[in-house]
């Protein structure tokens, strides 16, 4: 059994974000943290043909002007890998020996509806618009940008897509095929996907409210999250500032429903256990949870019973958060964001609140984190948790670098 | 040397669908003309250019009932009914009729997901507004719907995992549920790659002037070379021949397919992958070299082993020669190059399960539109039956991605 036992660890050492809460992973921090919503009417494209119009759009006119050229997602991409890898000297990134690892679920699908419009209209489309049309646009993006020749993949599974991406990239780290790793999601808004998810009657038309008794449907955002991640000794041996350890990841399938999560929560649960087992780690190491928290009906009693047959008593006073409540659900980048939120809770010792003004649903049995944000014990070892069509399930564990070399617990056979 | 076959991971079945038909025989017998079966793609929705590619590869009205009840099906979009096809097809040839569920694996490629639905619910949403979009498309027209669809249909609860890499996906499928196995995450897995072409994204690549046209160049006198086809290494290359369909492995650990009494078709050996930063976002780079060195990097002395390579010649003008540069600059001597991308057309698989009848002995037939061989290229083309025990399969993304995974006959 492969796990982060007996490997050097990989650890963060570089962040970016970007979200409607702003174009920095700073600025997504302090909006978090005081619980300010980046949720607003849309003005990308308009709403008047659809049931809802509010959603998490990025102001695009916050970003560097030198991606401007490309497609949203891309752009976001880039600009927070930008950011994750500041401090990286170019010639590690052009080594070869550095990879990208990326999510994404829809690519450059806003620019492609708009190819499409116009070819509808019998004019000819901006055949550079969409370039980064395929789910590799945001992945191959970056790579190109930052002139990585290592490893380039991108997974595509719905909401989980980034998750997925971040425990490839542990992996690839593992086995040492390479010694940097770009590692999270991009995704754009669009119709295509606003309107289906509106058909699903997925989609609130008030701001979303998470964990709350009276939640109605998840907000749709938008943006990218990205984790600059490598083995410890070399994040040592360049003088890098580790910001947290990416300990392990746990992906499973319910094989029950294409759209709709297990309504006990057991493939949840699996991936949840395989994390654990696979970091050396039990349920009572976990400090707090970044939860999937969509604030669909379904999805928040899926994740609590998850939390519940993991956790058992224990999730009832589990500080556990959804911060889509603030910037929206950025589907294949979701796992991304989350992961800069987690390392940032690690880092700053606080758990962001879940946005709304009602206590949380009772129902549910959880400690959510509501009002203001929450102290942390001073090490802490975070769950970030996504769920997705397909039954998908992929969750990542990172801990406070300073616990990284404590005693290893021995994971349990299977 | 014994082999850890604990540690080993064994190719043993494998399903797979395109416009040559239904399972390998069909594909062995396509592969052994060097033609491929294509029909006229339907341009009368007005997204192609008056002049354009014409030809295709698909799969349309192909009777899966074998593998896929009506019922069933009508809940699928064709993406998704490929997939489960081709996941049922490969069980059924490992003679694995119980999965371990919590341990078996989904791994898939695509490079366009579900088309067809896409474009539907485009244009209800374009053409009608938001509020007309059809849930029943939505939540099939996702890029992992497949894979999906595949643990619904054979209970799989392990990983599921879906990877758009374009060209490259396919092998990066197979080398991450090998990866897989090897870590003991899984004891099965089900691998490899889905794909749907439709009008749409049909015209988008010709847009892009990725796909073969009738050839014009001057000096050319047979009427072969004006005909639309795919020409892999071929002086008169210029495009690939866009297709679609699936191919799925099942994989397992060698312990576990020993175990079970599986008839072992292939080991999957080594692998390695990379990005040339040259490439142009829509096509092929310059990066030969550091492509070839990272090859060598990661096969080292397993490349003298290589006794024929399932190449990722298409016919695309640039990136055919980007293989052939990285083929010669990487593997010590040139073994046989087979291109059945000329027969599969690019997308849903059609290499990996080539690689399986290559190792087979399968006859390869030379594809029909090579008849001008491209001396610049140091590739020679040849006809007739495999004889290898060791192959590299390698595919070039569009974009700057390659892969390569190697196979062996057990």
């Amino acid at each position: 059994m492969s796990s982060s036992l007996g490997h050097d660890p990989v650890v963060v050492t570089g962040i970016g974000a970007v979200s409607s809460l702003g174009p920095t992973a700073d600025a997504l921090w302090q909006g978090v943290i005081a619980a300010r919503r980046g949720l607003g009417e849309l003005d990308l494209f308009a709403t008047t043909s659809h049931r809802t119009k509010l959603a998490g759009q990025v102001d695009t006119d916050a970003l560097p002007r030198q991606f401007a050229h490309m497609s949203r997602a891309d752009r976001f991409g880039c600009t927070a890998t930008q950011a994750a890898v500041q401090d990286v000297p170019t010639f590690l990134l052009q080594s070869g020996r550095a990879g990208v690892f990326f999510g994404s679920s829809t690519g450059a699908l806003f620019e492609g509806e708009r190819f499409l419009a116009a070819l509808l209209d019998g004019r000819e489309g901006d055949l550079h618009s969409i370039v980064g049309l395929q789910n590799d646009g945001p992945g191959n993006a970056v790579a190109k940008q930052f002139g990585c020749g290592g490893p380039v993949i991108t997974y595509s599974t719905a909401c989980t897509s980034a998750n997925v991406a971040i425990a490839a990239a542990l992996d690839a780290l593992h086995s040492g095929e390479v010694d940097l790793a770009i590692a999270g999601g991009a995704d754009e808004l669009c119709e295509i996907t606003y309107a289906g998810f509106n058909s699903l009657r997925a989609i609130d038309s008030e701001p979303t409210r998470p964990f709350r008794a009276d939640r109605k449907g998840l907000l749709m955002g938008e943006g990218a999250g990205v984790l600059l991640l490598e083995r410890r000794s070399h994040a040592e041996a360049r003088g890098a500032t580790v910001l947290a350890e990416l300990v392990s990841a746990g992906r499973s399938c319910d094989a029950n429903h294409v759209s709709a999560p297990d309504p006990e929560g057991r493939g949840a649960a699996t991936a949840i256990r395989q994390a654990l087992q696979e970091g050396g780690l039990v349920p009572a190491d976990i400090t707090f949870v970044n939860a999937h928290g969509t604030g669909t009906p379904h999805n928040d009693v899926s994740e609590s019973k998850a939390m519940h047959a993991v956790f058992g008593e224990r999730a009832r006073s589990l500080p556990i958060t959804s911060t889509k409540s603030m910037v929206g659900h950025l589907l294949g980048a979701a796992g991304g964001i989350e992961a800069v939120l987690t390392v940032l809770s690690i880092q700053h010792g606080l758990l962001p609140p879940t946005a709304g003004d009602a206590p949380a649903d009772p129902e549910l049995g959880l400690d959510v984190v509501v009002h203001e944000a929450r102290t942390l014990p001073a090490t802490n070892v975070g769950l970030s948790t996504n769920l997705a069509f397909g039954g998908n399930n992929a969750v990542i564990v990172l801990r406070s670098p300073q616990a990284a070399p404590g005693p290893k617990k021995q994971a349990e056979p299977r | 040397m014994s082999k850890d076959t604990n540690n080993e991971v064994v190719v043993t079945g494998i399903g797979c669908i395109g416009s040559f038909g239904l399972g390998v025989a069909a594909l062995r017998q396509a592969l052994a003309t060097g033609v491929a079966n294509t029909s006229e793609i339907n341009r009368s929705a007005g997204y192609h250019r008056k002049v354009s590619a014409t030809q295709a590869a698909t799969t349309d009205e192909q009777d899966l009932t074998p593998w896929l009840s009506d019922d069933d099906g009508r809940r699928m979009s064709q993406f998704s009914q490929h997939g489960v096809t081709c996941a049922r097809m490969a069980l059924a040839s490992a003679n694995l009729h119980e999965l371990p569920s919590e341990r078996t694996a989904v791994t898939i490629a695509t490079a366009f997901g579900p088309g067809g639905f896409t474009e539907r619910l485009a244009l209800q949403v374009l053409q009608k507004g938001g509020k007309f979009a059809s849930p029943f498309l939505f939540t099939d027209c996702v890029a992992n719907a497949a894979a999906g669809q595949i643990a619904i249909a054979t209970g799989a609860r392990g990983a599921n995992l879906t990877i758009c890499q374009r060209e490259a996906g396919p092998l990066l499928a197979v080398a991450q549920a090998a990866n897989d196995l090897r870590l003991g995450r899984a004891d099965v897995c089900l691998a490899g790659a889905i794909d749907e072409l439709h009008p749409l994204s049909h015209a988008i690549l010709d847009r892009f002037r990725a796909l073969a046209r009738p050839s014009t160049r001057d000096g050319v006198q047979e009427d072969d070379v004006l005909e639309e086809r795919p020409r892999p290494f071929d002086q008169y290359r210029n495009g690939y021949l866009a297709g679609d369909g699936g191919t799925i492995l099942v994989l397992e650990r060698e312990q576990h397919a020993v175990a079970r009494g599986a008839r072992i078709q292939a080991r999957v050996g080594g692998g390695a992958r990379a990005f040339d930063a040259t490439a142009p976002r829509t096509g092929h780079g310059t990066g030969s070299a550091a492509l070839a060195a990272r090859l060598r990097e990661r096969l080292g002395a397993h490349l003298h082993e290589i006794d024929a390579v399932i190449s990722a010649a298409s016919g695309a003008r640039r990136g055919d020669a980007l293989e052939a540069e990285i083929l010669r600059l990487a593997v010590p001597h040139m073994p046989r190059v087979l291109t059945p991308k000329a027969v599969t057309g690019e997308f849903g698989g059609g290499t990996i399960a080539s690689a399986m009848l290559a190792l087979a002995g399968a006859d390869f037939g030379k594809p029909a539109g090579c008849k001008h061989e491209d001396a610049s290229l140091g590739i020679e083309i040849s006809a007739g039956p495999v004889t290898a025990r060791h192959i590299l399969c390698s595919a070039h993304a569009a974009g700057g991605v390659s892969s390569w995974l190697t196979f062996e006959k057990p």
